[in-house]
C-alpha cells in the first residue's frame, strides 16, 4: 500500500477552505454545493464547474485516498450537496460509508468508476482485484470527464440554488477536454520515443497499472530496502531490488524512499548497479507551491520524470 | 524526498488562526481550535508527521537515569529527560514505561515515533518525543502495554489501572479503568477497550483472569493457575498459564472472547511466563526450561518446542518466511534458529558475555526482533549491537554510549 505524505499542517488548509465557507454562508447559500472525495477529482471537477458551484474537496493534499477519513461535522455537508464525485472502485476505503448513506439520503453520487474500462491489478497481494488508480491514463480521464459533462449539469441545473449558467460549465468541459487531450498527445510522443525494451517501471509505486497498460510499459514490483538496513545491508537485503533492476534493465527506479541518496550509494557498492531513484507523484497532489498542483500537473511531472529516467 | 514539499510554518500558522476565528464566529462551540473539522484519520495529527517509513529508534535508560533517543535512521541521539529509580522499561512501540518502584509510579515517555497498522498497510509518524508524567501508585508496577493502551499493575496495594492509546495520543494520563484486586504479583492487560486482570487464589499466587470492561466493570472469570507473561499478536492477546495459554480476541459483539492453547500432552519443558515476539506477527517465542524454546502459533493455536543445543536466557520469534528464531544464549551470544526445523542455522560471536553473567544486569537485557533487525542492549559493554539475523547473525551495526544501557526498548515500529 502507498504511504501517504501528507502533513498535519497541510490538513488544515482545506479545512480552512471548508469551514470558511461553512460558516459564511452569506457567500456559499447562492451557489449550490458539489462535494469530491480525491483531490485529484477535486481538481478536475473545479475546472469544469468553474465559478458555478461551491466545490468541497474532502482530501487535502498529500492524503492517503485509501484511507482518508473525515469528521462527524464534514459527513454532515455531505447531506446538502447536490452531486457528491468519487472515484470509487474502492479507493476510498474510509469514505465509502458517509458516501453510501448520503446517497441513501437521495443525494446523487457520481462514481468515476462506472464511467471507464476498470483494468484488475496485474501483480502483487491484490493482483486479480480491480485497480482504482485510473487517473494514471489520461484517455480515462477524458472518458470520466465527458461523463461529468453530462451530469454536473443536470444536477446543478435543477438544484434549489439561485440560476446556475450550464452553458458556462459546458464550455469549461470542452476546453477542459481538449486540455486532456493535448496531455494525451504530449505523453503519446514522449513515451513513444523511449526504446520498448526500456519500457519498464521498476517501481514500489502502487498506481501505475493504467499508465503501463495505455503505454506499453512493463512494471517490475520491488521491495526498497528499509533505512535501517541501508545503514549496513547484506546482500540478502538487496537481492529482490537488484534482481528487479537486472529483470528491467533500465538505469532508473522509481520509488518513495526516504533514503533515496543512501540507496543509490548502497546498490553501486554492495551490488555494482549504477542507477538512480526517483520519486513520482502517485495518488494526492502536492500543496500550494509543489510541482504537482493540478491533476495536468501531476501527469506533466511524473511523464517528465519517467521520460528523464529511462533515457540516461 | 524529490515531490515532497513542505508548508512553511508561518501559514501554518496563519490558516490554524483563521480555522479557529472562523469556528468562533460560526458559534459553534466546541469546534473552537478544533482542526480535525476534516480528516480525524490522515495528516491531521497534530505535531506529527507522516513519514515513509518507519522510524525505528531505540530508547535507553542509563545508570544515571538519563533517557535517550538513537535514532536507528540517522544515528542521531536525542536526551529525554532523567528519570531515577527505574528498574524496568516496557513499550508498545510508542510510549516508554519507566517502573520506578521507589516512586511508586510509573513515568511515562513519548518517543514521538509510531507506526500504525491500518488494516492491510501502514502509517508512519514522526512528532516531538517528550516525558508525560506519572502514573501514581505503590511500589513496583508491572507493565504490559499493547496497541490498545497500557495496563499497569501495583502488586503491593492490587491496583490496577488501564490507560487508553487514544487518551494517550491526547498526551493525557487520565486513567479508563481503575480496578483494585487483592494484592498478588499479577497483572492487567489491556483487550480492545477492555482488559484482563490477575486474581490470586487461596495460595496468594495468580490463579484467575477476569474480564474488566471499558468502564471498569468485574466480568467472567477463568482460570489461569500461575498466570504470568503476556503479549499481543495480530490475533489477539496471549497470557501464560501453567497448563497453556489464553488467547484473548473481541469478538463481533465488541466482547472479550477466550481460548484456551494447552500444551502438548507430553509438553515435556516447563510453562512460558514471559513471551517475546516481532510486532505484528501471530507466532510469538518464550524461554521453555535450560535450552528450550516454546513457539506458540496464535493463528493456528499450536504450540511447537524447540531445543537451542545450550542454555539460554531470552528468545524472540521473527516469525519471517524463514521462521527465524532468536535467542539470547547464556554464554553471551546470539543465535538464529529455524522455528521449523530447530535447526541452529548462526551464531554471533559472543558480545554480551559481562553482562548476561551479572544477575543484577542480565534482567534488563532486551532482545529485541523486528522485521529486518535484531538489536541488544550491552550495559557493562556500554554498546547497542544491531545483528542480521538473516546474515549469518552477523553484528551489522554497533553503537557505543556513553553509560551503561541499561534497559533499551525499539520504538517507532
Ligand atoms: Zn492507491
Amino acid at each position: 500500500m502507498r504511504r501517504a505524505t501528507g502533513f498535519a499542517a497541510v490538513a488544515a488548509i482545506v479545512a480552512t477552505a471548508g469551514l470558511l465557507t461553512g460558516c459564511a454562508p452569506s457567500i456559499a447559500a447562492d451557489r449550490p454545493l458539489v462535494v469530491v472525495t480525491t483531490n485529484i477529482l477535486g481538481d478536475v471537477v473545479g475546472e469544469l464547474v468553474g465559478d458555478e458551484a461551491e466545490v468541497l474537496v474532502l482530501m487535502p493534499p498529500g492524503a492517503d485516498p485509501h484511507s482518508f477519513e473525515i469528521s462527524a461535522q464534514t459527513a454532515a455537508r455531505l447531506r446538502d450537496a447536490e452531486l457528491i464525485v468519487a472515484n470509487g472502485i474502492g479507493l476510498e476505503e474510509g469514505l465509502a460509508g458517509h458516501v453510501e448513506s448520503a446517497e441513501a439520503d437521495g443525494v446523487p453520487v457520481f462514481l468515476a468508476g462506472d464511467h471507464l474500462e476498470v483494468l484488475a491489478y496485474a501483480e502483487g497481494d491484490a493482483e486479480g482485484t480491480p485497480d482504482p488508480h485510473f487517473w494514471t491514463d489520461p484517455a480515462r480521464m477524458v472518458d470520466v470527464v465527458t461523463a461529468l459533462g453530462e451530469e454536473l449539469p443536470a444536477e446543478l441545473a435543477d438544484s434549489d440554488s439561485a440560476s446556475v449558467d450550464v452553458d458556462r460549465i459546458a464550455a469549461n468541459t470542452e476546453a477542459y477536454l481538449a486540455e486532456l487531450d493535448e496531455l494525451d498527445r504530449e505523453m503519446t510522443a514522449t513515451f513513444t520515443a523511449i526504446p520498448e525494451a526500456r519500457r519498464a517501471l521498476v517501481t514500489n509505486h502502487h498506481v501505475f497499472g493504467y499508465l503501463a497498460d495505455r503505454f506499453g510499459f512493463r512494471i517490475i514490483g520491488a521491495v526498497i530496502p528499509s533505512g535501517t538496513t541501508l545503514a549496513a545491508p547484506s546482500a540478502s537485503d538487496l537481492r529482490e531490488l537488484v534482481a528487479a533492476i537486472d529483470e528491467a534493465g533500465v538505469p532508473t527506479i522509481f520509488a518513495e524512499s526516504s533514503q533515496s541518496d543512501r540507496l543509490v550509494q548502497v546498490l553501486a557498492e554492495g551490488a555494482d548497479r549504477d542507477v538512480d531513484v526517483v520519486e513520482l507523484v502517485t495518488e494526492s497532489l502536492t500543496p500550494p507551491g509543489g510541482d504537482a498542483e493540478t491533476y495536468l500537473d501531476m501527469m506533466r511531472v511524473n511523464t517528465a520524470r519517467i521520460a528523464t529516467g529511462l533515457s540516461t | 524526498m524529490f515531490s515532497r514539499t513542505t508548508l512553511p510554518p508561518i501559514t501554518a500558522i496563519a490558516l490554524a488562526f483563521t480555522l479557529t476565528a472562523c469556528a468562533a464566529a460560526g458559534g459553534s462551540s466546541d469546534a473552537a481550535g478544533d482542526d480535525s473539522a476534516l480528516g480525524d484519520g490522515h495528516g491531521a495529527i497534530a505535531g506529527a508527521q507522516e513519514m515513509p517509513e518507519p522510524q525505528l529508534h531505540l530508547l535507553s535508560l542509563d545508570e544515571t537515569g538519563t533517557v535517550s533517543h538513537l535514532d536507528l535512521l540517522d544515528e542521531s541521539v536525542d536526551e529525554l529527560g532523567t528519570v531515577d529509580g527505574v528498574a524496568d522499561v516496557a513499550t508498545e512501540g510508542r510510549y516508554g514505561y519507566l517502573v520506578r518502584p521507589d516512586a511508586g509510579a510509573v513515568t511515562v515517555v513519548d518517543s514521538g515515533v509510531w507506526t500504525w497498522s491500518h488494516i492491510d498497510h501502514f502509517h508512519y509518524y514522526r512528532g516531538e518525543a517528550s516525558v508525560l508524567g506519572d502514573v501514581k501508585g505503590s511500589g513496583p508496577a508491572t507493565v504490559a502495554a499493547n496497541g490498545a493502551g497500557a495496563g499497569l499493575f501495583f502488586a503491593e496495594t492490587g491496583e490496577a489501572i488501564v490507560l487508553d492509546a487514544a487518551t494517550l495520543a491526547d498526551a493525557s494520563l487520565d486513567e479508563r479503568v481503575h480496578v483494585s484486586v487483592e494484592p498478588h504479583d499479577g497483572f492487567i492487560v489491556p483487550v480492545g477497550s477492555s482488559a484482563l486482570v490477575t486474581e490470586p487464589g487461596a495460595d496468594g499466587a495468580p490463579a484467575s483472569v477476569r474480564v474488566v470492561d471499558g468502564d471498569g466493570k468485574l466480568g467472567e472469570t477463568v482460570e489461569c493457575a500461575n498466570a504470568a507473561g503476556t503479549i499481543a499478536t495480530v490475533v489477539g492477546v496471549v497470557v501464560g498459564c501453567r497448563d497453556g495459554a489464553l488467547l484473548a480476541t473481541i469478538g463481533d459483539a465488541g466482547v472479550v472472547e477466550i481460548e484456551r492453547i494447552p500444551y502438548p500432552a507430553d509438553a515435556g519443558a516447563p510453562p512460558a511466563t514471559e513471551f517475546r515476539a516481532r510486532e505484528g506477527r501471530p507466532t510469538v517465542a518464550a524461554v521453555a526450561g535450560a535450552s528450550g524454546i516454546w513457539l506458540l502459533d496464535t493463528r493456528k493455536r499450536t504450540w511447537a518446542l524447540v531445543d537451542a543445543g545450550t542454555p539460554i536466557v531470552q528468545a524472540s520469534a521473527v516469525d519471517d518466511n524463514d521462521e527465524h528464531v532468536l535467542a539470547l544464549a547464556a554464554d553471551g551470544r546470539v543465535l538464529v534458529l529455524s522455528g521449523a526445523t530447530g535447526e541452529l542455522l548462526a551464531a554471533s560471536e559472543p558480545i554480551v558475555v559481562a553482562s548476561v553473567a551479572d544477575p543484577e544486569l542480565v534482567t534488563g537485557i532486551e532482545l529485541i526482533a523486528d522485521q529486518h533487525r535484531a538489536y541488544l542492549n550491552g550495559p557493562v559493554e556500554r554498546r547497542l549491537y544491531e545483528i542480521d539475523f538473516a546474515d549469518a547473525a552477523r553484528i551489522a551495526r554497533t553503537f557505543d554510549t556513553a553509560a551503561e544501557p541499561r534497559f533499551t526498548v525499539e520504538t517507532g515500529r
